[in-house]
């Protein structure tokens, strides 16, 4: 069984008085997409900056594919891509050159730079200067930069916050044709659409601590509720909404009783989202 | 280390600092300015001397000794005459001897002599026309000290060859370039921190080292391709050339080190043109020793630049050489390595 991608011992950092991240530990298979969830100042962003090297932890270590990180940074960010939060590019140049740009500092000779722009949805716009992009145009050459390496692991914080649905699909199309190569990708971000559609197992962070790490799936079911939820004309006839618990033994009679009863609008089923679920363990949402 | 990403940096800083206009124009027009000033300026040293007098009549011994090429003489008829000229510029000083010179003598009188000065007469030189004015006066009357004096200059005699007011301003036009490029440089890695782009190629292979050694290349190189130009033109190779390139560049260095002070010490554009003027007319100060000489002090040699100036200056109007500037290259080189060091490990905390 090959080494995890990614493994965080008791990973501690401070910024002055405030512990930014307490203690971490946890571990991200090869092949994997993780999700990270948390609301800002949760220390996702730190956690990220500690993994790739661009943080030294004040204690605990990181290791990926099986290099310590604080040691030797610079060899574990020759294999990984990092998508940061903020579009950082180069706006006085093209999109063209600024991946050819990084290309040369990976030390890639071969690089298809039409064809990786093709795949993030900017072919024809590679000659343009980035300073005329759009949001959703940088976050894609973003991506796109990240890839240049053909990266081991892919960091990517907050990939389609603020993005059109077009673009942020094609986004989450790139991240899972990347996980399907064999790249890990650490997905740090608030969407738990996104969370839940795309990783294998979420982890979510509040105050520095992970104070759960699960598959999407066993997170609903150990901390989620199933409900009907069903939306009823009142006797004044406004309607009201009421939730009927699945799962429990007085379920089907209340649900009888409901259909007996009440004039009944809409029925629908739904189960916790992630951020339901997180509301409940940290008392706070994901915004 | 990975020199084809070090050229790779390269390129992509000589392309960003094109893409800001203000910098473009100010260094291509900048260089088309300093040669431009500097061939409209005298190339030559007018050094006549011209005295009006009013006198009853000049004694031909007397006008023999004061015949001099650079001195001329024109007499006038009267003291409003001789005013005149001295107002309009005609002359720069003027004797006005009044016309009963030798009968008041013979009286025992003590007969008043006028000294008309133009308003470029410096203070100092107040003094001296008065002492040649006394001297003037015994000599018509034909009592002249019993002194012989001997001249003797130390040091290059530049009669004749007086420093050029173009030859002075050069260095400082060599000064002025460094710095415009200091400017740009620091603009430039205050934009890349701001941007954020210098946290992504910090993500990537590329140290530390090599992006300072990349920034190094581009702002010392950079730099002393314009000195060079304007050396060039202006003839400021001619002489001592692999001394003053030499300097040039290791000008260039010095600079690139002040610019990695002002980008720590930035926050955008104004801040960096803030600080950088500041740098400026510290920098600068030397050269102004250099045009005006009464304001040479001893403190001045503490301005790294002063190390500079005193090469490129002594070297092209004194032929100084390795054995008499040659020196100037020791503090100069330590200060740019000081300030190149100081400059890193203080700007590398805000690329963390």
């Amino acid at each position: 069984m090959p080494d995890p991608a990614i493994v965080a011992e008791d990973l501690t950092y401070r910024y002055g008085d405030l512990l930014a991240v307490d203690h971490i530990s946890f571990t991200v298979e090869r092949g994997e997409i993780l999700g990270f969830l948390g609301p800002n100042g949760a220390g996702k962003s730190t956690t990220v900056k500690m993994l790739t090297g661009q943080l030294r932890p004040v204690s605990g270590r990181a290791v990926l594919l099986g290099i310590d990180v604080a040691r030797y940074p610079k060899r574990v960010q020759s294999r990984i891509g990092i998508c940061f939060e903020q579009p950082n590019l180069y706006e006085e140049l093209s999109g063209v050159d600024n991946l050819r740009l990084f290309a040369r500092l990976f030390n890639v000779s071969d690089l298809d730079v039409d064809a990786l722009l093709r795949r993030v949805g900017l072919d024809g716009r590679g000659r343009d200067l980035v300073g005329r992009y759009s949001k959703g145009m940088k976050q894609r050459l973003m991506i796109a930069r990240a890839l240049v390496n053909r990266p081991d692991i892919l960091f990517l914080d907050e990939p389609t916050e603020g993005l059109d649905p077009a673009s942020a699909e094609a986004i989450r199309r790139v991240i899972l044709e990347e996980q399907q190569r064999g790249a890990t990708v650490f997905l740090t971000t608030h969407d738990m659409y996104e969370a839940d559609r795309l990783c294998h197992r979420v982890a979510f962070i509040n105050s520095g601590k992970i104070v759960a790490l699960d598959t999407p799936h066993n997170l609903k079911q150990q901390y989620g509720k199933r409900m009907v939820r069903a939306e009823l004309v009142g006797p004044d006839g406004a309607l009201r909404t009421r939730e009927i618990i699945l799962d429990r033994p007085e379920t089907p009679a209340e649900i009888a009783d409901l259909l007996a009863r009440e004039q009944v609008v809409t029925l629908h089923s739904e189960e916790a989202t992630l951020e339901d679920i997180f509301i409940r363990l940290t008392g706070r949402g994901l915004a | 280390m990975n020199v084809a990403a070090i050229w790779a940096l390269i390129q992509k800083d000589v392309r960003l600092y094109f893409a800001n206009r203000l910098f473009a124009l100010v260094t291509a027009l900048g260089l088309v300015a300093y040669v431009t000033i500097y061939f409209l300026l005298p190339a030559t040293v007018d050094e006549t001397v011209r005295i009006g007098m009013v006198i009853p009549s000049l004694p031909p011994a007397l006008a023999d000794a004061l015949a001099d090429d650079a001195v001329q003489i024109s007499q006038f008829a009267s003291a409003d005459e001789l005013r005149a000229a001295v107002a309009a510029g005609t002359v720069t000083i003027g004797f006005a001897f009044p016309p009963d010179l030798y009968d008041q003598i013979r009286q025992g009188a003590r007969p008043a002599v006028e000294l008309f000065l133009a308003p470029e007469v410096t203070p100092d030189l107040v003094s001296v026309y008065e002492a040649a004015g006394r001297e003037l006066s015994f000599s018509l009357i034909g009592q002249e000290l019993p002194v012989t004096i001997s001249e003797v200059v130390l040091g290059p005699d530049l009669a004749g060859a007086q420093i050029a007011p173009r030859q002075r301003m050069l260095p400082l036009f060599a000064v002025l370039v460094l710095m415009v490029e200091c400017l740009g440089l620091a603009s430039l890695i205050v934009a890349e921190v701001e941007q954020g782009t210098i946290r992504a190629l910090l993500v990537t292979p590329l140290t530390m080292r090599g992006l300072f050694l990349a920034k190094s290349l581009f702002g010392s190189l950079f730099a002393f391709v314009q000195a060079v130009v304007l050396m060039a033109v202006t003839g400021g190779l001619a002489q001592a050339a692999f001394l003053n390139l030499t300097a040039l560049l290791i000008g260039s260095v010095l600079m690139t080190g002040v610019a990695f002070l002002i980008a720590a010490l930035g926050r955008d554009l104004m801040s960096v043109m803030g600080w950088g003027m500041l740098a400026l007319l510290i920098m600068a100060l030397p050269t102004f020793t250099v045009l005006i000489p009464g304001l040479a002090a001893d403190w001045v040699r503490l301005i790294p630049t002063h190390y500079l100036v005193d090469t490129i200056y002594r070297s092209l109007n004194f032929g100084a050489g390795w054995s008499e500037v040659g020196g100037n290259l020791a503090p100069l080189a330590g200060s740019a390595l000081l300030l190149l060091a100081m400059g890193m490990v203080i700007l590398q905390r805000r690329f963390a």
